[in-house]
């Protein structure tokens, strides 16, 4: 699969859209600066449903990673790119 | 409904499992004497084929209760990678524990999890993360791994003894089919959100079931 940088982000959004139904506008606004823990508010937990959803979505595997590797939207977009 | 899968019956990883289960069985019943209490008639049918235990954590001998409580099923349970780097690393690995990073929760260890709940294995745990003596809310980690893997939850209120002379008293819940509850496998945060409260809540129920079935 053959992505840009921006169908990657926008694909991202729709992850976090279809997961976070609370925080919708702060999501559609977010960009690859925002950080995951503290701009975007998610939990452990949610990470990792972010996680099982972009495996789903993109056919990729975050192997020997931990979700506390990726700091903000930036650092996820990157492995996804350099994943597929 | 589809039949669950069940576990595999012999395997050499079982061996020291098996073993020490079987040499701490008349022992540990003569010593904890174990009362079940169960939430309804759906609770007391024996647990088939994968599934998350999940039980209150208030001391060290927690997975040992636990095993009493599903005493006719190997358990896996989850614990701290801190463990795996002490000298007991051989008895942790051989009794079929899952090492997890509390700081940094990976992916390997969520997929090792659902496949052992996939292959009809029951996977337990202590959803508050830490020993208290209250009963503290839940992480809702459990819940994802039961809706990557069709597993039903569990919930066990484990009694705490006061004195080693006290019985051990657990009520077990009805299985709880979480990917019915959520209405598919893709839920939003504030539905997993909901579902560990409202295990949370059974958890109070037992709790409270426990302690006016040991008067």
């Amino acid at each position: 699969m053959q992505l840009n940088r921006t169908e990657i982000m926008e694909r991202l959004r729709d992850i976090l859209l279809m997961a976070d139904d609370r925080n919708t506008e702060l999501i559609e606004s977010c960009t690859e600066d925002f950080k995951l823990v503290t701009d975007l508010g998610l939990s452990s937990v949610a990470l990792l449903y972010v996680v099982i959803a972009i495996e789903e979505t993109f056919g990729i595997r975050f192997d020997n990673v931990g979700i506390a590797d990726f700091e903000t939207v930036k650092d996820v977009v990157d492995f996804i790119e350099e994943k597929l | 409904m589809k039949k669950p899968k069940r576990a595999k019956l012999f395997s050499l990883s079982y061996l020291f499992y098996d073993i020490t289960k079987l040499i701490a069985a008349l022992p540990g019943l003569l010593a904890f004497r174990p009362k079940y209490i169960y939430q309804n008639k759906a609770a007391r049918k024996r647990i088939r084929g994968g599934a998350v235990l999940i039980g209150n954590h208030t001391g060290f001998f927690d997975p040992v209760y636990m095993q009493f409580g599903v005493w006719y099923r190997r358990h896996h349970f989850l614990c701290a990678k801190e463990f795996f780097d002490s000298k007991a690393r051989f008895f942790f690995k051989n009794f079929m524990c899952i090492p997890i990073d509390r700081d940094n929760f990976g992916m390997d260890t969520f997929r090792e999890i659902t496949e052992h709940l996939k292959q009809g294995e029951l996977v337990s745990m202590f959803p508050e993360g830490k020993i208290e003596k209250e009963l503290n809310s839940f992480k809702s980690g459990m819940v994802l791994m039961a809706l990557q893997s069709g597993a039903p939850i569990v919930p066990i209120y484990i009694k705490p003894r006061k004195t080693v002379w006290h019985r051990l008293v657990m009520a077990i819940g009805e299985p709880v089919d979480v990917v019915e509850i959520c209405g598919g496998s893709r839920p939003s945060f504030s539905k997993i959100e909901n579902v560990a409260e409202l295990l949370h809540n059974i958890e109070v129920q037992l709790k409270e079931m426990c302690e006016k079935g040991d008067k």
